[in-house]
């Protein structure tokens, strides 16, 4: 019998959260099986068996979060298989002990005591009529099923799985088909949500309360960190980018169906690091009274990607082709949006671009992605008449906004920073050196 | 049992109808000289003569309107108009004469009119002349509105019609009239107002009318054979009435639906069903109706633009595959 513990998935990892069991106990595992899903504070990755056997007992249920090195599996002989026991007993490693515990909660929770919280959450979790009836009648607590009807909807389907399930389990525990046990409804029952402060016009039916995930969660608090603890000061400039256009233009002709096209961002990503080269002051951090200056240069540029934000890193950009940048952050955005970045995808940046410029920003300012000291905000390119030899001409003209930490940059290094950022894209054989 | 087609069996229910009661009489456009546009009359002036099968000026209003009197007079009169989309001409003398007349009047006539007319896209005769307006008939309370699928249903209803004291709209479609099927040598008058399961099934309910009912009868034998899903089909058979209680027995043992309607989705058939059945069948649906029908425009004349307006098995396949339940999928 072995103990599959929550592993430490990268440095900063202290807890992790079992996003999706892929095995359930009784099934056979073999060596490097994909045993379930855990979402870190960096992403997600799968949590591997390094045993043979067969899975007796799931101690960690979906959704909840665990210290590493906790306990949250057992792989034995396949002698005695345990179903998913209730969240409350997850704490205790002690395997016998713990396992008789979780025998008497479960025979203690009969269908009939559960059925008035079934009556109670069933309002706010989407299901079909047909999926509540059927639930009613069997006493199965909706908020303990995982819906795969649209928009995760519990739909009949879900049900007969979970009346299949009891079926063929041999102990009465209620029965748990997935997503988190920790149910992510709204809290307080009406009467005290009248008790807060809440604008009168708001009622509960008219809010959906969903629950954060860790990535979105630790989002929150460096971004209100970084806020709170970094002086953030701003340096605009404007960049004539209808040179750097001509040369995208041409790099991206003839390049056939299997090569990569450069996109704007590319470029702006390699004129930062060549720019970084020269002011390493900004490609630096600071801790407590020193200051670190970075001998490499790391790009990260910010993805949009459904799950939230995430800045995949692009490692010594200033040594990197404009070619092998677009491949690498062409890889790197369809990770992300698969959610399959690795931690290491994400670690290392010293400097960060965002480029909001797809989407039509006109301008705008970034927050301080710590531990570095500057990021680069990136609008819209757009076509402007500006004045060449004292007539109006179009150019294309684009935005730009450095955020830089003022304990560390003040206004003039950052201002020729900027400069130099921008007599590269001006420039654009520059990139290519 | 013989086989017959659409056409056949409309032309022998007018004939045995003709032939057991001197009171009925046809009217409409070209339908004794000619023989009707689509045939459907064919022989019937030979057989007649001029007093029973009369051939009327192109007056829609004129010739609904006379038969509506004939019929207040005791006559019962069977009007073919050749195509749904001339019937707009006569709203006035149908919506407004014939179907409120015995209510209006305390009961003094009832009006014994039958008509009959095809409608259906598909034939590239253009926005016009292609069009399904029997929701605007099924609307008004007065008439009955029938639209058979088989050839066994178009006679059994054609007979329950013309035996009928009420108004009834009797919808037809172009591209029905050359199918065949199995009718009885003596066919029962089957009552208006009543559902048929035409194929019992497990998994979900296509509920549909006239032509599309044939199709997704089709449509359903072979997603069975070939994709193991098991659904079952009911043509209305009767618009109105409509007949709640078999749609409501059928998606009460399914629990999802279907409607497949060939005109278009706003206001239609589908709109009511899926009401009724939301009001009714609340608890026992598992997902929300679909509603299958053709897209929202004046049909164009191009043969790929008229086939990508017109709903049809494909779009009935792909709302299958959507519907179906993820259980009842075939795993292979």
């Amino acid at each position: 019998m072995s103990e599959v513990t929550m592993p430490r998935l990268s440095d900063t990892m202290e807890e992790g959260t079992i996003s999706h069991w892929l095995k359930k106990p009784g099934d056979e595992i073999k060596k490097g099986d994909t045993l379930a899903e855990i979402e870190t504070d960096k992403a997600t990755m799968d949590l591997e068996a390094y045993e043979a056997g067969t899975l007796q007992e799931i101690k960690v249920q979906e959704g909840e979060t665990v210290p590493i090195g906790q306990v949250v599996a057992i792989i034995g002989s396949g002698a005695a298989v345990q179903q998913p026991t209730p969240a409350t007993t997850t704490a205790s490693t002690d395997g016998n002990g713990h396992r008789e515990a979780a025998t008497v909660s479960a025979a203690e929770t009969s269908p009939q005591s559960n059925s008035p919280v079934v009556d109670g959450k069933s309002r706010t979790i989407k299901s079909s009529p047909l999926a509540r009836r059927m639930a009613e009648e069997h006493a199965i607590d909706l908020s303990q099923v995982q819906g795969t009807g649209p928009n995760g909807r519990i739909v009949r389907d879900d049900i007969e799985d979970v009346l299949e399930q009891r079926s063929t389990s041999p102990a009465p525990a209620p029965i748990s088909t997935g997503e988190p046990a920790p149910a992510p409804k709204p809290a307080a029952p009406p009467q005290e949500v009248a008790a807060l402060a809440t604008p009168p016009s708001i009622q509960p039916a008219e809010t959906e309360v969903t629950k954060l995930s860790r990535v979105r969660m630790l989002i929150a608090r460096r971004l209100t960190e970084s806020k709170q603890t970094i002086p953030h000061f701003y340096v605009s400039s404007e960049v004539d980018m209808t040179d750097a256009l001509v040369l995208r233009q041409t790099l991206n002709a003839d390049i056939g169906d299997d090569g990569v096209k450069v996109t704007v961002n590319d470029m702006i990503v390699k004129a930062c690091a060549l720019a970084l080269e020269k002011f390493p002051e900004v490609n630096s951090s600071i801790k407590e009274d020193q200051l670190i200056t970075y001998k490499h240069i790391n790009v990260g540029f910010a993805a949009d990607v459904p799950t939230g934000l995430v800045v995949p890193v692009i490692r010594d950009t200033n040594i990197k082709g404009v070619r092998s940048i677009a491949r690498e952050s062409k890889a790197l955005i369809a990770k992300a949006r698969a959610n399959k970045l690795a931690p290491t995808d994400l670690e290392g940046g010293t400097f960060s671009v965002s480029n909001l410029g797809m989407i039509d920003a006109s301008s705008f300012i970034a927050v301080i992605n710590p531990p570095q000291v500057a990021i680069l905000a990136v609008a819209a390119t757009r076509k402007q008449f500006v004045p060449v030899d004292g007539q109006p001409v179009i150019r294309a003209m684009m935005q730009m906004t450095l955020s830089a930490d003022h304990r560390v940059l003040y206004g003039a290094t950052v201002a020729r920073f900027l400069q130099e950022v921008k007599r590269l894209l001006q420039n654009p054989f520059n990139l290519l050196g | 049992m013989t086989e017959i087609t659409y056409r056949q069996a409309l032309h022998d229910a007018l004939r045995e109808e003709m032939l057991s009661d001197e009171n009925v009489f046809l009217l409409g456009e070209e339908i004794g000289i000619f023989e009707g546009s689509y045939k459907i009359t064919a022989g019937l002036l030979k057989e007649f003569g001029p007093r029973r099968v009369v051939d009327t000026p192109i007056v829609e209003n004129g010739f609904i309107g006379m038969a509506t009197g004939a019929a207040m007079l005791g006559l019962r009169p069977i009007v073919e108009v050749m195509t749904i989309n001339f019937i707009i001409l006569a709203m006035d003398e149908i919506v407004n004469h014939a179907a409120k007349i015995y209510s209006m009047f305390g009961g003094q006539c009832p009006i014994p009119l039958v008509i009959r007319t095809p409608g259906g896209g598909g034939n590239q005769l253009a926005a016009t002349h292609s069009q399904n307006l029997e929701v605007w008939f099924a609307h008004v309370p007065g008439l009955k509105v029938v639209a058979p699928s088989t050839p066994a249903d178009a006679k059994a209803l054609l007979h329950a019609s013309v035996r009928d004291n009420n108004p009834v709209i009797f919808l037809e479609n172009l591209a029905l009239y050359n199918t065949k099927g199995e009718v009885p040598t003596t066919v029962a008058p089957i009552p208006i107002g009543k559902a048929k399961v035409t194929k019992e099934g497990a998994d979900l309910t296509v509920i549909s009318y006239s032509r599309m009912a044939a199709v997704a009868l089709d449509v359903a034998r072979r997603m069975e054979q070939e994709n193991h899903v098991s659904i079952e089909v009911v043509d209305l058979r009767s618009l109105r009435p409509l007949d709640y209680e078999t749609i409501l027995a059928s998606v009460r043992k399914t629990n999802r639906a279907i409607v497949f309607e060939e005109d278009w989705r706003s206001y239609g058939i589908g709109a009511e069903i899926a009401a009724t059945l939301q009001e009714e069948a609340f608890d026992d649906l598992d997902a929300p109706i679909k509603r299958v029908a053709s897209l929202e425009v004046p049909l164009p004349y191009s043969k790929p633009l008229e086939l990508a307006t017109l709903t049809g098995a494909k779009q009935l396949i792909e709302a299958i595959n959507e519907l179906i339940p993820r259980r009842r999928r075939a795993s292979s």
